[in-house]
């Protein structure tokens, strides 16, 4: 690390005394444009992996739905077979997948996230501190994280004796939320 | 209230919720006269002999170990019928330099129930590591309890020799792991009757990076304090497989990975779904907690976010420490207890069955009289034998700093709480009679560890609490009390507390459920006899034994207020 400063310095240096004008005293300071166009040029990376980040983040989401319509199916049709452990499991499987929703992704994301965090990257620094978005999340506010919440406890307490409407129903909770979310501009 | 609570109203009366009647009324003295607080609890510690001090780092907290305190554990190491207790310890570092490697120590309980410290000639003062947690199992099933010290460094397993001496045989079996241990849960994973080990992992930082650690982070603006945990890396948890008494490190194999790398700090084990198997509950600080779900086949599934149990009831993870399991609302499920860093409720998370939980912590009241305070070892414990389970909750703050700011919420020690449980009738469930709880739960100490026991035998249960800096409490509970009946599992050779046996005892048409854990707390291991507040009762209808490979030993129309042996295969 401290090389890599040194060596920017050096650097930055070294670039500063090659484009100084012989005539410097005669013309205004100011940053080279070199600089500043390398800066911009830096400015659009940083700025093209946020949006990369947060497309990575719409397509776990959006991996993760589609694996609870999986469930969901598995579900109704182990259900209306009376194949009651695989039904069971499968509303289980579903109603983990809701969590991962209200989660942005399982605990592995968690950890890549707390990395972020840990480095200074804030997604939603602004939401964050109007309480809108917990520390780091990317698209998935408070409120729908307590509505996905909310529906996975509900998923999970029929996996006993699912029955086919109130999943139903429940899904289509998550799914109007999930959309709500995945909303362009969000 | 199953069992009548006849002192309820009076009581009231003591803790302050009726003045205002009493001044519509005109004469306090006349109307209602004030009844002695029912709770009492003074400390025996030094008295009985309980007095080594706990060393904890720098004066400054510089970093987050000079704070995270230590555990305890009640075991009978000598098999002479008495209680005896085990406290873990830690060093004194001044700037970068270690200056005092602290001793565990051993205390052995005389006939007079006062307590010698036999440290030395049991050869269990911890190896020179930096103590967290201790937890007591019979690991190699021969009759006598060993100690499993979890460290800072490498854990240390104390093999009870029989002979009143141990020997540590921790690398042997495979249990050094090197690393900042905190928690964890002696339980058998497999029920294939050798005990596994889950070990919690907090902030993966090495000794250099730790000495060399100052505070530097910014606290609400106002003080420098101790960096973390947010800034640092997780440590993993570990999953120990006992294959014929050598540990294999099975985390990966078994499904419990640490994919999130939490900051794990307390760890219990339990049947949370009541499927005949034990499943793990891991409090991580700033983190999601985990629960892991047994499969049955010696896999676990992590579900802790849909179960319920992983976050509060905003959806936020909280900065947890310790852990208690118990049917604190005595709806016959297990629920989970689990303290919080200051400005945030302690939560109780109720079951729901099949392994489904809520948090009402807001709507059972532990959650206001917990949010100022910072809060670590904790039980779910029936203090005053009325039929229901109490929340004595350890205090104190992580940074000294706090107190030059008074303008911030809360100060560097703190009293500790005692929550009263009203029965699930009453509104709030739960109600803060800390002070009317005696001189013990006056002490303003930074507070950490907490390990439950009749060590007296007279009934009720006693509080022995580490702190930071300062030698432990023993709170002798002189409250009034209820009937009660404690409860000795003895194995076939004659060791006790085989771990994972449940006991229900049934009086007055109330069925009371109790286990045997190693790890529960903060870092700490309870006394491994089943203690039952019976309320009224003092006859017990059936006394229902499950072990571990689930034979039972059943006794009806057991007289109350007794210690009763029961030997399995009885």
């Amino acid at each position: 690390m401290r090389f890599g400063v040194q060596a920017t310095l050096a650097a930055a240096v070294a670039l500063t005394i090659a484009l100084a004008p012989a005539s410097a005293a005669a013309q205004a300071s100011g940053t080279p444009e070199e600089m500043v166009a390398t800066y911009s040029s830096l400015a659009d990376g940083v700025l093209a992996l946020e949006r990369s980040e947060a497309n990575l983040v719409r397509s776990i989401v959006a991996v993760t739905l589609a694996h609870g319509q999986l469930n969901l199916e598995r579900a109704l049709s182990a259900a209306e077979k009376g194949e009651t452990r695989t039904a069971k499991a499968a509303v289980e499987a579903l109603a983990s997948d809701v969590g991962q929703l209200a989660t942005e992704g399982d605990n592995a994301v968690g950890a890549v996230r707390k990395r972020l965090l840990e480095g200074g990257h804030h997604h939603n620094a602004a939401g964050e501190s109007q309480g809108l978005y917990d520390e780091g999340y990317v698209i998935v506010t408070r409120a729908a994280k307590a509505k996905l919440l909310a529906s996975s406890r509900a998923i999970a307490a029929m996996a006993a004796a699912p029955k086919a409407d109130a999943l139903k129903a429940e899904w289509k909770t998550v799914e109007e939320t999930v959309a709500e979310l995945m909303k362009p501009g969000n | 209230m199953a069992f009548g609570r006849p002192g309820r109203a009076a009581l009231a009366v003591a803790w302050g919720a009726a003045p205002a009647l009493f001044v519509l009324a005109g004469n306090v003295e006349a109307v209602a006269p004030a009844a002695p607080p029912r709770y009492r609890f003074v400390d025996m510690a030094p008295e009985l002999g309980l007095t080594r001090v706990v060393l904890a780092g720098r004066p400054g907290k510089d970093h987050l170990l000079d704070s995270a305190g230590t555990g305890a554990a009640w075991l009978d190491y000598d098999r002479d019928g008495r209680l005896d207790c085990y406290i873990v310890n830690d060093w004194l570092i001044e700037g970068d330099r270690i200056t005092e490697k602290g001793k565990n120590a051993l205390y052995r309980q005389r006939a007079d129930g006062t307590f010698e410290d036999v440290t030395d000639d049991a050869g269990v003062g911890g190896e020179g590591e930096w103590g967290a947690g201790a937890f007591v199992a019979d690991y190699d099933a021969d009759g006598w309890p060993d100690i499993l010290v979890t460290n800072f460094g490498r854990n240390v397993l104390y093999r009870n020799l029989g002979d009143g001496r141990f020997e540590n045989v921790a690398r042997e079996v495979g249990l050094e792991s090197p690393g900042w241990n905190t928690g964890a849960a002696w339980f058998d994973a497999e029920g294939d009757g050798d005990l596994d080990v889950y070990i919690a992992g907090y902030i993966d930082n090495s000794l250099e990076q730790i000495l060399a650690a100052r505070p530097t982070l910014p606290w609400r603006g106002m003080a420098k304090v101790a960096t973390g945990p947010f800034g640092l890396d997780g440590g993993a948890d570990h999953y120990f497989r006992n294959d014929g008494g050598h540990f294999v490190d099975a985390t990966v194999e078994a499904g419990m990975e640490d994919k999130g790398l939490g900051f794990g700090f307390s760890v219990r084990a339990a049947d949370f779904d009541r499927d005949g198997d034990p499943d793990v509950y891991v409090a991580n600080d700033s983190d999601p907690n985990y629960l892991y779900r047994n499969e049955g086949d010696g896999t676990f599934q992590e579900v802790a976010t849909w179960t319920g149990c992983a976050l509060d009831e905003n959806g936020a993870a909280q900065a947890s420490m310790g852990v208690a399991v118990g049917d604190a609302t005595g709806d016959g499920e297990l629920d989970i207890f689990v303290n919080h860093f200051s400005e945030d409720f302690s939560t109780l998370w109720q079951g729901l069955g099949g392994g489904l939980f809520e948090d009402v912590s807001r709507r059972t009241g532990v959650g206001p009289p917990t949010y100022t305070t910072l809060a670590w070892g904790t039980a779910l414990a029936d203090l005053d034998n009325d039929g229901d389970l109490d929340i004595p909750i350890m205090n104190g703050h992580i940074y000294p700093q706090i107190n030059d700011h008074p303008e911030l919420i809360g100060t560097y020690e703190q009293r500790n709480i005692l929550l009263d449980n009203r029965g699930p009738e009453a509104s709030p469930m739960f109600v803060d009679v800390t002070d009317a709880a005696g001189p013990g739960f006056q002490q303003v100490r930074a507070s950490r560890g907490l390990a439950l026991a009749d060590y007296d035998d007279d009934g009720d249960l006693d509080l022995l609490i580490t702190h930071l800096d300062a030698p432990p409490s023993l709170l002798r509970n002189d409250s009034e009390v209820g009937s009660w009946l404690v409860v000795v599992c003895e194995d076939e050779r004659g060791g006790i507390a085989p771990i994972g046996t449940e006991v229900r005892v049934t009086a007055g048409g109330v069925t009371r459920w109790r286990d045997i854990a190693s790890g529960d707390s903060y870092m700490s291991t309870h006394d491994p006899r089943p203690h039952f507040g019976l309320g009224s009762a003092e006859t017990v209808d059936e006394i229902d034994v499950t072990w571990p490979d689930k034979t039972r030993s059943v006794r009806t129309n057991v007289p109350a207020r007794q210690i009763l042996r029961i030997k399995k295969g009885t």
